[in-house]
């Protein structure tokens, strides 16, 4: 086995890590403070990357610029999509939780498929085809790029759910909700705010994928089932865990390849989610983060 | 008072009401006047192509085919051995599942279709197949390569498209012309191919080729990554470790993108890629996003006849309803599927399922738009006069003309590059 090749796709795993990360933040997020998951995950990531596309085509705004108005934009579509659905849904049991979310995936798929088309668009951006040596490695640049903000704004989410009234609120809310709303919390718009976060973190990942892959209509549905294990790796809405479960994952699936077939480089991720569900069900920082 | 009302005289509403349906009836029944009857004013025909799913981009297009065949056909008088009855096309979207597409299938013929067309890819086609043969309906495949659709000889299957074998024996003359020309060493080759019923077959063919006929070359790693798959960082280092001289790639749309993007990015030096035959190298989607990185690649497809008449009316026309669109592989044969069938029908002069599978059994059909002779079907119902051609993607200021054919001669419309510029020496 060349250790160079096992070292180069270790390294891209890791930097692709960064990102599955960011997508899983957001579910983590969403399930950790009202107990729903998001079905609509990868669709919404899909969306919000034909969203930057069109900034990119229209306003020759590259990806790493447009982000901040793709992940605004996905902000107020996870809210209003909060307080129109998810809120009426909440104390409903699972399986019918699950139906609306799931169609909600199926709305946002389409959406985008009658909007954009069923092509794959993927429009030249400035640094997309930007690498360079390291060492005995070649180091991707939109990848390493997407890792770093991908961190950034995990960062960034968690320093305002520890620091900021409205992050302490919503953690309140995650803890005991019928105790937050005793106390005078408006549930309602912190429940909305909160999945408008997890939209704006999967929206943010969505402009950072658009120089890494063409973007395809139907492309979401695996991004919201590697999310899933992620999540389930991780510590189900543990934030810290949806990273470090993000890493696991990105730097597992790229190594499998090299003892597996790529075609089977999925069964990687289920497999560590099987071992994971038998000997850890909790997840790796479930309860904490 | 009511002994005192006059009855009107004569026939009254009811009564002629009445009557009416009663003579209505009785005509249907027996048939007066016949001539009603003979000639349908609708043959209903079902077109089931992956409009959603993985890849709905080339669903979408052949649809679009289909149903531009049935436009041109209705307009010039539809089928007129039929009393020029025109042609219903009922559109279904199999979403590259294949027991979608058997629903599909059936739901199109409970609701009267006489002949099925589609589907584009190899695993639906082998699903209507089967139900075709089970239910008697002719069933004409407009894109699908695997072998096996009609290795089973179902005599209701017919298939336009060539099989994956013939695919194999042009690719080999393709590549003994080339590496006799340009006078090269292939020492090393990868294959790759995406996983699908169709990538399998055709890169398992092609690896079976290279053994058969004892090529110079050496397979150092075949590499195989999931239908729709959205990174090929890895497969891309195995193949830059393996150091191979060619690339042979079986993609779809999308995976052909990241492949030369991952190529570019890790420096990847090869003579070139020479694609078996596979769709991904050359939708305007394609050319238009790669730009420079799409040049130079080969690629081993039944392509439309440059210089043939018909497909220069059939493009001019689909350009101009489709901007940025223009008449490919699949889309050429999505048109040429349903000029099949209505050319059996014609023949036919019926809508019976026996009289239209012996009509397309004596297809003769010249006026299409493609390379290769006449659609002319064998026992097996493969069209033997399917063939391909050498494409390869060539600096144009007209990013509508960047497709050229290069090989055969007789097709040929420009002369080929080989060995390739390396991918990040192009300007």
């Amino acid at each position: 086995m060349d250790p160079f090749l096992v070292l180069q796709l270790a390294l891209q795993g890791f930097l692709m890590g960064g990102v599955y990360g960011l997508i899983a933040l957001g579910l983590s997020l969403i399930f950790g403070v009202m107990k729903v998951i998001n079905f609509a995950h990868g669709e919404m990531m899909v969306f919000a990357m034909f969203l930057s596309i069109t900034l990119l085509l229209w306003g020759g705004l590259d990806p790493y610029l447009s982000l901040v108005i793709v992940a605004a934009v996905m902000f107020g579509v996870g809210y209003a999509v909060q307080r129109v659905f998810v809120n009426r849904i909440l104390d409903l049991p699972e399986a019918m939780q699950v139906l609306v979310l799931v169609g909600l995936g199926i709305i946002f798929e389409n959406g985008t498929l009658m909007i954009w088309g069923g092509s794959d668009l993927s429009p030249k951006t400035s640094l997309a085809l930007s690498s360079f040596r390291w060492g005995p490695v070649t180091v991707d640049v939109p990848r390493l790029i997407a890792f770093i903000l991908a961190i950034v704004i995990t960062l960034l989410v968690l320093l305002f759910l520890k620091k900021t009234n409205i992050g302490k609120s919503i953690r309140a809310a995650a803890d005991n909700r019928y105790g937050a709303l005793i106390i005078g919390v408006h549930i309602n718009r912190l429940y909305g705010i909160c999945f408008g976060i997890g939209a704006a973190c999967v929206g943010a990942a969505g402009a950072l994928l658009v120089p890494l892959m063409p973007a395809k209509a139907t492309m979401g549905a695996p991004y919201t089932m590697i999310s899933f294990v992620i999540v389930i790796l991780g510590g189900m809405g543990s934030l810290i865990g949806a990273l470090i479960g993000g890493l696991i994952i990105g730097v597992a699936e790229s190594l499998g390849t090299v003892f597996l077939p790529s075609s089977m480089k999925q069964v990687v991720s289920f497999t560590i989610m099987i071992v994971i569900l038998l000997f850890k069900p909790q997840g790796l920082f479930g309860g904490r983060g | 008072m009511k002994e005192d009302q006059v009855k009107p005289q004569g026939i009254d509403r009811r009564t002629f009401l009445k009557t009416s349906a009663v003579v209505g009836a009785v005509t249907a029944i027996t048939g007066f006047p016949t001539i009603v009857r003979s000639q349908p004013k609708e043959i209903v025909i079902g077109s089931i192509q992956p409009v959603t799913g993985p890849i709905p981009d080339i669903g979408i297009g052949m649809q679009r085919t289909n149903r531009m065949a049935v436009d041109d056909i209705n307009a010039r008088g539809g089928i007129k051995s039929l009393g020029g009855a025109k042609i219903k096309l009922l559109l279904g979207d199999h979403g590259a599942k294949e027991e979608v597409a058997r629903a599909e299938a059936e739901r199109f013929i409970k609701d009267g279709a006489v002949c099925l067309v589609g589907p584009f890819l190899s695993g639906p086609a082998m699903a209507i197949a089967t139900l075709a043969e089970q239910r008697n309906i002719p069933f004409v495949i407009d894109v699908a390569a695997m072998d096996a659709i009609t290795a089973k000889g179902y005599k209701n299957v017919f298939r336009c498209f060539p099989k994956t074998e013939l695919f194999m024996v042009s690719i080999g003359k393709f590549l003994d012309q080339i590496i006799q020309e340009k006078k090269v060493t292939i020492k090393k080759i990868v294959v790759s191919n995406v996983g699908d019923a169709f990538g399998r077959s055709q890169g398992a063919a092609f690896i079976k080729l290279v053994k058969d006929k004892k090529y110079p070359f050496e397979i150092v790693d075949h590499i195989e990554y999931p239908l729709g798959v959205k990174d090929l960082s890895a497969e891309v280092a195995k193949i830059k470790a393996a150091k191979p001289d060619v690339l042979f790639p079986v993609t779809r749309t999308g995976d052909s993108k990241l492949l030369l993007r991952e190529l570019y990015k890790q420096r990847v030096e090869l003579m070139g890629i020479i694609s078996p035959g596979s769709p991904g190298w050359y939708e305007p989607e394609h050319i238009r996003d790669l730009d420079k990185l799409a040049y130079y690649v080969l690629n081993n497809v039944p392509w439309v006849n440059p210089k043939s008449p018909v497909f220069q009316d059939v493009n001019k026309r689909f350009e101009k309803m489709y901007p940025g669109q223009y008449l490919d592989t699949n889309t050429g044969w999505g048109y040429v599927g349903v000029q099949v069938i209505a050319d059996a029908l014609e023949r036919a002069k019926s809508t019976d399922p026996a009289a239209l599978r012996e009509a397309l059994r004596k297809t003769n059909f010249k006026d299409h738009p493609m390379v290769g002779g006449p659609v002319v079907f064998d026992e097996k119902g493969d069209n033997i006069n399917a063939t391909t051609a050498l494409i390869q993607v060539l600096p144009d200021k007209n990013l509508d003309d960047r497709v050229k054919v290069v090989l055969p001669k007789e097709f040929a419309v420009a002369p080929y590059v080989f060995p390739w510029k390396q991918l990040w020496d192009r300007g």
